[in-house]
């Protein structure tokens, strides 16, 4: 079967076109059912722990990075992963990814049970599934050749025959607007900018359906940024992409993203599609975030209020019985210091813009 | 306006594998005191290597003033003594470096630390400087300082440590503070924090800052004018609101419209973004007779293939080198 690679993603079958085989990943679920055909990914109370190391005689502890949270991205979309660092973004990314391990939780991809693959299943389900890195200086091999750092991922992947794959190759290159002279020049000869687009050039050569960014301009200049940030839009129109998105520049998130979710200490606190969650964003850290997020906009700069937040961020390994933001909030009250708030859909008026999907996790907030 | 801090025609020349390069390349500004000035462009355009010249701290054997003076209160640092340039920097200049964890040392306490830089430059003894660094501390919000100054580095919190560096570049309660991007590596929140502080002091003391980001929302949120520099070269100047209204310089105006700036009110449109083509040219094309942003521009002329463009100047103090800044 020969592979036609530039054609527009169709959903579901994508893959199973790609692999030139019924999808032999299909493993029963343990969830409930998918309601929403539209979703490609859906990710059920995920916890991820990590072991620390206490004193000598102090028992293991466990720092849970990510604590119970629960998402869904449908095809074709762009989710946002935002908040303060350490909040458990990227580790919330790595277990979607297979990378670290989820310790609790449900991961499905389209109608994979992600978490019950075999490690052989795995290695070739990861094709549908790829990861581009913030870095753009240490992530790529600096002893291959762009083009063969681009080709690696097709090598794992026997369903594509050898002799399509320089075609392949080729057709990214063009892509992600680089030069065809360009493949024979190791990642040193490259710019920060087009590093970053052979990052993406190799993440996109499986035909993935899925494209987890993990901040990937924040190493850029502005400039370069720019490039980028349309590269990846314009890559998603045309062959359907999904991405999530992780990213501590909330002017990036709001152009790219058609829903957020932000977290705070291993939670999400508030999850909402784009607009909600910029112009009406509804928990106190929240709108600490976007009232501090300097801007060019005289407008916006008049008209907003910066809410500073004082305090430090809670232990960790010791947390408060109450809303982890409690310590911080400023509109801090009595039940948010004994009970911690639950992730509540929030009855938005359904605006003719919104898609009214906004949750939020604060007692003040019903 | 009389300035405080006065640069003239200033030329740094660096010695690089393919021979000397400008990298900073005839430049001038003044700084009033009391006042912020911004230094904005994309990264290798020299926004660094102007503040370490003032600070008297080019890296050793590879860079050199070569024209050009430096005045500080008329005084021209290019000519003063090491000494001199020591007490200056301890007392009257002081700055917080790009990197904060590089630049605390850590195996003293953040109290030792501030202590020293009190004692060698306002020769207060032990107890007083130690008493001193827990109220510099407390001024710069971190909580429970007095218990803190006994802490080392790693101990603290991105936030804490550059709030600390920032503590200590206070210690002397210097006229001039440069604050070379003091938050790129924190989150938004910690950022107004420290940028409320950096107000604060401004107000409080009349302290004049430098303030260097590549944030054009930083600018326009913390300055009162703006610089923007690009290979080494000062391209556009002015005060801030007349510059970010109406750039008269083709980068400067691709550096404001790259950028998805967050906006009052978010709507479902979403062109894509402008693109500025490109990168900043190497060191060894700076210096050349031309505009080094013409491979970029896409207002470029023949003239700017063959002629550095001079300064043109505007209302309100706004200067552009650009053949075409008329017309923009
Ligand atoms: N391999 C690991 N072992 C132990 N702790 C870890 C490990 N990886 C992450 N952590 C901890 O888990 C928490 C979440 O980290 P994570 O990297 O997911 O944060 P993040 O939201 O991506 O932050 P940033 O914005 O700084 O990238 C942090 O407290 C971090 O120190
Ligand atoms: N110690 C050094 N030795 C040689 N070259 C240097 C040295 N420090 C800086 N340079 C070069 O000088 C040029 C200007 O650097 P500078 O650090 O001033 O840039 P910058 O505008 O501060 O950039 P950034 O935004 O990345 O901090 C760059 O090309 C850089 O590579
Ligand atoms: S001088 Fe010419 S090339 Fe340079 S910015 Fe102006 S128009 Fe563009
Ligand atoms: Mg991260
Ligand atoms: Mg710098």
């Amino acid at each position: 079967m020969s592979q036609e690679h530039t054609g527009q993603a169709d959903g579901a079958s994508s893959s199973v076109a790609h692999t030139g085989q019924t999808d032999p990943l299909t493993v029963h679920s343990k969830t409930k059912p998918v309601v929403d055909a539209n979703v490609l990914l859906r990710v059920d109370n995920l916890r991820v722990r990590f072991p620390v190391k206490g004193g000598l005689f102090a028992r293991k502890q466990w720092l849970n990075a990510v604590d119970d949270i629960s998402f869904t991205i449908r095809r074709g979309e762009t989710l946002a992963l935002v908040g303060e660092s350490g909040s458990g973004k990227t580790t919330a990314a790595l277990a979607v990814a297979q990378l670290v391990k989820t310790y609790q939780g449900a991961i499905k991809l389209g109608d994979t049970d992600w978490l019950a693959l075999s490690d052989e299943q795995l290695r070739v389900a990861r094709a549908r599934m790829q990861f581009i890195f913030q870095d753009p200086y240490s992530s790529l091999n600096p002893r291959l050749k762009a083009e063969d750092i681009v080709r690696e991922p097709l090598e794992s992947l026997q369903s594509v025959p050898r002799a399509d794959h320089q075609g392949i190759v080729d057709r990214m290159f063009e892509s992600v607007g680089l030069r065809a002279e360009q493949k024979k020049l190791f990642p040193h000869q490259f710019s920060g900018g087009q590093r970053q687009r052979i990052g993406i050039a190799r993440a996109l050569v499986t035909r993935p359906e899925l494209i987890i960014c993990d901040e990937p301009v924040s190493a850029l200049d502005v400039a370069v940024q720019a490039q980028i940030l349309n590269l990846l839009k314009q890559l998603q129109q045309d062959y359907g992409l999904t991405y999530l998105l992780i990213s501590h520049d909330l002017g990036v998130v709001q152009h790219m993203c058609d829903s957020i979710a932000v977290m705070y200490m291993g939670k999400i606190v508030e999850h909402a599609d784009r607009l909600s969650l910029f112009n009406n964003p509804l928990h106190p850290y929240t709108q600490a975030l976007l009232s501090a997020v300097p801007s060019v906009d005289r407008e916006l700069r008049q008209k907003r209020k910066r809410i500073v937040i004082q305090g430090d961020i809670p232990d960790a390994l010791n947390l408060p019985s109450g809303c982890r933001f409690a310590s911080r909030c400023p509109r801090v009250t009595d039940i948010c210091r004994t009970t911690e708030p639950e992730l509540k859909r929030h009855d938005v008026k359904q605006s003719a813009q919104s898609s009214g999907e906004h949750s939020v996790a604060c007692h003040l907030v019903d | 306006m009389t300035a405080l801090l006065r640069v003239e025609n200033l030329r740094i020349e660096l010695a690089t594998r393919l021979g000397v390069a400008p990298v900073i390349d005839d430049v001038s500004f003044e700084l009033a005191a009391g006042e912020t000035l911004s230094f904005v462009g994309e990264s290798g355009c020299g926004k660094s290597m102007t503040a370490l010249a003032i600070m008297g701290l080019l890296p050793d054997k590879v860079g050199r003033i070569a024209a050009g003076k430096i005045l500080f209160n008329g005084e021209d640092m290019t000519q003063a003594s090491d000494e001199r340039l020591r007490s200056l920097r301890g007392n009257d200049i002081s700055m917080i470096f790009q990197e904060p964890m590089t630049s605390l040392n850590p195996v003293f306490t953040i109290g030792e630390q501030i202590a020293e830089v009190l004692r060698r430059h306002k020769q207060m003894d032990k107890r007083d400087a130690w008493k001193r660094a827990a109220e510099l501390l407390d001024a710069v919000r971190i909580p429970d300082a007095t218990h803190r100054v006994g802490h080392y580095p790693h101990q603290l919190s991105g936030g804490q440590r550059q709030r600390v560096m920032i503590a200590m570049a206070l210690a002397c309660e210097p006229k001039v503070l440069i604050a070379d991007e003091p938050t790129t590596a924190l989150d938004v929140t910690i950022q107004a924090q420290i940028f409320d502080l950096l107000e604060d002091l401004r107000k409080d003391m009349g302290t004049a800052i430098i303030m260097i980001t590549h944030d054009m929302g930083v600018v326009a949120e913390m300055a009162d004018r703006m610089i923007v520099m690009y290979a080494g070269r000062k391209i556009e100047q002015g005060d801030v609101h007349t510059v970010l209204d109406h750039p008269r310089h083709p980068y400067t105006k691709g550096l404001i419209a790259c950028v998805p700036h967050l906006v009052a009110t978010l709507d479902e449109h979403r062109p894509p973004l402008t693109e500025v083509s490109g990168i900043v040219p190497g060191l060894q094309e700076f210096g050349k007779n031309e505009c080094l942003f013409a491979s970029r521009c896409d207002r470029v002329v023949e003239r700017c293939l063959r002629e550095r463009p001079t300064e043109q100047r505007f209302d309100k103090d706004q200067v552009s080198a650009c053949w075409q800044a008329n017309t923009l």
